[in-house]
């Protein structure tokens, strides 16, 4: 048996062998692996440049409605500076109206201008004139895009890419003072730093250090989950090692400040300098101050620990701690340090040109449009249909009343909330999106996603459909009395007027003015509930509603966005222009991706709709949206429509004027009641953003066969402006019998002598 | 004495109605289609008709009810002339994409100009596209209201459009409307 000793040693020996060839030939294989991951992932990601997206350009032309300021305004956000225009393009020179201005070389949609020197009087309203630089006349001119964001469309994260030109070398030099002091002494892992940042953890009985180089952090961010375990680490420090085998430490360090994760905005992650500049900010790294820079570079250790929106003051003391940092590692002077440690934040205030709500538009309409195998290209330019005068105008009237409303409110604590669109219906452009009350806080985005019964925003499609049959007209008769309901489920509804007054017999006009619920439904029930839901999915309703007469007030639900289509269909005479955010793709060499054209399809009867505008307009005159022209310039015709859910726990105003239609909604997140009609809450937002983009009255050209008639707002009684003193302009077919007032009736067929004939009559006998 | 007194009352109502009466015919909102046709244009290529500088005349902004204007007769401004300009030359060159972002851009400056949705249709019928054709025609024609020569060329365009998508019989229909005559 002695033999079997050395035998079985060998045997083991074997088998400790074999066990070892396979663990270094898995390892092997597992580094070749990481390794290929590095270098293929790393290489791709580098490089890779988002799509710039741009808001539509500002046209200069004799008219325009651009003032002296505006346009100084709107020079100043697109970086013109004031000075010499013979220097260079990008600059400026403003006397009183009179500007000269050398415009830089762009490349828009549909051309490439070259730099180019231009004069351009403005005067209080509008623009009268420009020239060429030689003098001659310039019929019209537009001023370069504004670049609005950068995104990636295919996986939606937008960044700001830098390139190492890009980068400040305080930046670069303070970033590694603070994270990784040792960054271009070691090879991707630093032994050093793991066992200084040990020692630190166990004097301070916590983990307080992470010793992790900024190798070890990029390869985390672009690689790995979160999780903290021993194989983890261990997959970390391999690849943090070959990733320094492969790309320069410039490279890395690059890659890492474009990737370091400095906040969260909402459901979207905000990665890289470019972006946190722009977000804390809303300015380019370059122009970054040191305390700036400071804070940024301070954010890295605790994204949301020092959240400077919501923990200010950890914010500012993190900060000092980072500016100190520098001034001890020599970058800057400690009075430097000491000067920008008694500043405040800096942070941008809501509105400055940063419109996370639109682009998560635009980012949907790209995925709608557009192959997701042509958005993948590198370097793609977005030519989008935002306004940004509109959108900060949209941002700050939202803002200013809920504050109003909040302090007016009796519910403590809680914080209402609101979502804008504004488009042009003519073109179907969404030319402002706002998702909520601050652009920054958590990204939920109403204008988009936030689906809520719409109320009274409905009767316009019911009286539509009424005038489509040909049985109705503006001056018809609507029984508003009470009515009941058995319903499909067994149960009864009742409907009652929000008043909970009953107005008898009511001409149509005054029952949608004055958004008589009863008369509404026995309206909607008269007419059939499928012919109702029919014209709601002709006016752009994507799904057709459910059956049910409770549609007639209101309880669908839709989100902001998809009552602006129905609305746009309304406003542009019955014609229905697909939405669009995105105008066109170009690719890198400026070719287009596939231009998504102006789309325009007759949807309802161009007469009827003009029978319902004008009715709409009355709901502004005399009606529940009275308030509004209060905050309109004088003589402004609107037309448009308030609504409200049931327990006001939905305020809206839908409504257009003869350039722009906007839709607000107000209400609370939890979808508790707010106390407010339409009016109280939607309305005066909608008024001050119609107001401040300078919208043209809405005068729809009439159509063959539909003639203006003077009718009674109470009665009904075809009557003439001078006769009664509520007599009401209305639109109906041509020709149309309407009933007279004793004593006024007045029809256009009828000759003078006819009326003083008959009046003769009615006297004498 | 009281009655002689009512009978004056009476005549002096009768006196005051009759005025008023005739005032409200004055005031009386007038049918559009009791106007007079357009007076026709000469335009060697519609729709770019040679037109005077300044925009149309829209109605003021008077309160409602809107009297519709008379006859109307749509231009192109300066502005959008020279838009419209570009676009042809686009056109030539064969850049039709261009030539579509240079139309929308006049459109967004005279949304409700039938002669731009012309223009545009016009593109349209070139890109093969005859759906969206046909709504830039049905769209210029209710625009074109009350001006007979921009709805001649709209209902070109919408009989073209209809043509180009095999619909004949519908084609035939719109240039039987009686505007269709007053082409130039």
């Amino acid at each position: 048996m002695a033999r079997s000793k050395p035998h079985r040693l060998r045997k083991l020996l074997a088998v400790v062998g074999i066990a070892l060839i396979v663990l270094i030939a898995f390892t092997g294989a597992w580094i070749v692996y990481l390794d290929r991951v590095v270098t293929r992932d790393f290489q791709g990601r580098l490089w890779s440049v988002p799509a710039r997206v741009y808001a539509q350009p500002l046209d200069l032309y004799a008219g325009a409605p651009v003032t002296a300021d505006d346009l100084e305004e709107e020079l100043h956000r697109l970086h013109y500076r004031s000075g010499d225009p013979a220097a260079g393009p990008g600059v400026y020179r403003r006397h009183g109206g009179d500007f000269e201005l050398h415009a830089r070389r762009v490349r828009f949609v549909d051309e490439l201008r070259e730099p180019e020197l231009v004069s351009i009087r403005a005067g209080s309203d509008s623009i009268i004139g420009l020239r060429h630089a030689d003098g001659t006349e310039l019929p019209i001119f537009r001023l370069d895009p504004l670049l609005v964001g950068n995104v990636f469309p295919v996986h939606g994260e937008d960044r700001i890419v830098l390139s190492p030109g890009d980068v400040p070398p305080l930046l670069r030099l303070g970033v590694k003072a603070v994270e990784d002091r040792r960054f271009d002494e070691h090879h991707g892992v630093d032994p050093y730093g793991i066992l200084r940042a040990l020692w630190a953890d166990l004097r301070a009985g916590r983990v307080i250090q992470g010793g992790s180089t900024l190798t070890q952090q990029l390869v985390k961010n672009y690689f790995l989950s979160d999780e903290q375990t021993i194989s983890r680490k261990a997959t970390e420090a391999v690849m943090a090692l070959r990733l320094e085998a492969h790309f320069s430490k410039d490279d890395i360090l690059v890659a890492y400040l474009n990737e370091v994760y400095l906040g969260q905005d909402g459901s979207r992650a905000i990665h890289g300098f470019g972006l946190g500049s722009e977000y804390f900010f809303a300015k380019p790294l370059a122009e970054l101050d040191v305390g700036e820079l400071a804070l940024l570079i301070g954010l890295v250790k605790g994204p949301s620990y020092y959240d400077p929106r919501k923990h200010a003051d950890r914010a500012r003391a993190r900060r000092n701690v980072v500016l100190q940092e520098l001034a001890d590692a020599r970058l800057i002077d400690a009075a430097a340090a000491k000067r920008a440690a008694a500043e405040p934040l800096g942070l941008r205030p809501p509105g400055g040109g940063y419109v996370p709500a639109y682009l998560d538009l635009v980012r949907r309409h790209l995925k709608r449009d557009y192959a997701e195998a042509d958005l993948a290209a590198a370097g793609l330019t977005v030519y989008t249909t935002l306004n940004p005068r509109a959108q900060a105008a949209a941002e700050q009237s939202l803002a200013r009343h809920l504050s109003h409303l909040d302090a007016a409110s009796r519910a403590r604590g809680a914080h209402l909330e609101g979502a804008v669109i504004v488009a042009d219906p003519n073109s179907g452009d969404v030319v402002a999106v706002v998702g909520g009350r601050s652009v920054d806080a958590e990204g939920f985005d109403r204008a988009l996603d936030a689906r809520r019964p719409i109320g009274s925003l409905v009767k316009p499609a019911v009286y539509l459909a009424a005038l489509e049959t040909g049985r109705y007209n503006a001056a018809t008769m609507l029984d508003d009395a009470p009515i009941t309901l058995k319903l499909s489920d067994g149960s009864t509804w009742a409907p009652q007027n929000y008043t909970h007054e009953i107005y008898g017999r009511v001409p149509m006009v005054r029952a949608l003015a004055e958004s008589m619920n009863l008369a509404t439904v026995r309206l909607g029930l008269d007419v059939g509930l499928p012919r109702v839901a029919d014209t709601l999915v002709s006016l752009g309703l994507e799904t057709r509603p459910t059956l049910n007469p409770s549609l007639l007030l209101g309880t669908v639900e839709m989100t902001p966005l998809e009552v602006v289509q129905v609305y746009t269909t309304l406003a542009n005479g019955g014609f229905r222009a697909r939405l669009r955010a995105v105008q066109a793709v170009l690719d890198e060499q400026g070719r287009p991706l596939k231009s998504f054209k102006v789309q325009v399809e007759a949807a309802a009867a161009p007469a009827a709709v003009y029978q319902l505008d004008r009715m709409l307009t009355l709901v502004t005159a005399r009606g529940t949206g009275r308030g509004a022209s209060a905050r309109l310039p004088p003589g402004t015709i609107v037309a448009g429509k308030t609504g409200t859910s049931s327990d006001t726990r939905d305020s809206w105003f839908a409504g257009f004027t003869g350039t722009y239609l906007a839709v607000v909604w107000v209400g609370y997140d939890d979808n508790r009641a707010t106390g407010l009609t339409g009016a109280a809450g939607a309305m005066p937002v909608w008024a001050d953003v119609i107001a401040s983009v300078k919208s043209a009255s809405y005068q729809p050209v009439p159509p063959e066969l539909v003639e203006d008639r003077w009718i009674g707002f109470g009665d009904g009684l075809e009557t003439t402006a001078a006769c009664s003193a509520d007599a009401v302009a209305v639109a109906v077919p041509t020709g149309t019998p309407l009933p007279g007032k004793p004593g006024c009736g007045s029809s256009p067929t009828d000759t003078l002598t006819d009326k003083i004939k008959a009046w003769f009559n009615k006297t004498i006998h | 004495m009281v009655q002689q007194d009512h009978s004056l009352k009476r005549l002096v109502t009768a006196f005051t109605a009759a005025a008023l009466l005739s005032a409200c015919s004055l005031l009386a909102p007038h049918s559009s289609t009791s106007q007079p046709p357009t007076p026709q244009m000469s335009s060697p290529q519609p729709p770019m008709s040679p037109a005077p500088p300044q925009s149309p005349p829209l109605s003021p902004s008077a309160p409602a009810p809107h009297a519709p204007s008379p006859a109307r007769e749509n231009h192109l401004s300066a502005a959008t002339r020279s838009l419209v300009t570009q676009a042809r030359t686009q056109v030539a060159h064969g850049d039709l994409p261009a030539a579509s972002s240079t139309l929308d851009r006049a459109l967004r400056i005279e949304p409700s100009n039938p002669l731009l949705w012309i223009e545009l249709g016009r593109l349209r019928l070139a890109e093969s596209d005859a759906h969206q054709a046909e709504g830039c025609g049905r769209k210029a024609l209710a625009l074109a209201s009350g001006d007979r020569l921009a709805q001649a060329q709209a209902g070109r365009l919408l009989a073209d459009a209809l043509r180009a998508q095999g619909r004949n019989q519908e084609a035939r229909e719109v240039e039987s409307q009686p505007f269709m005559n007053s082409s130039p």
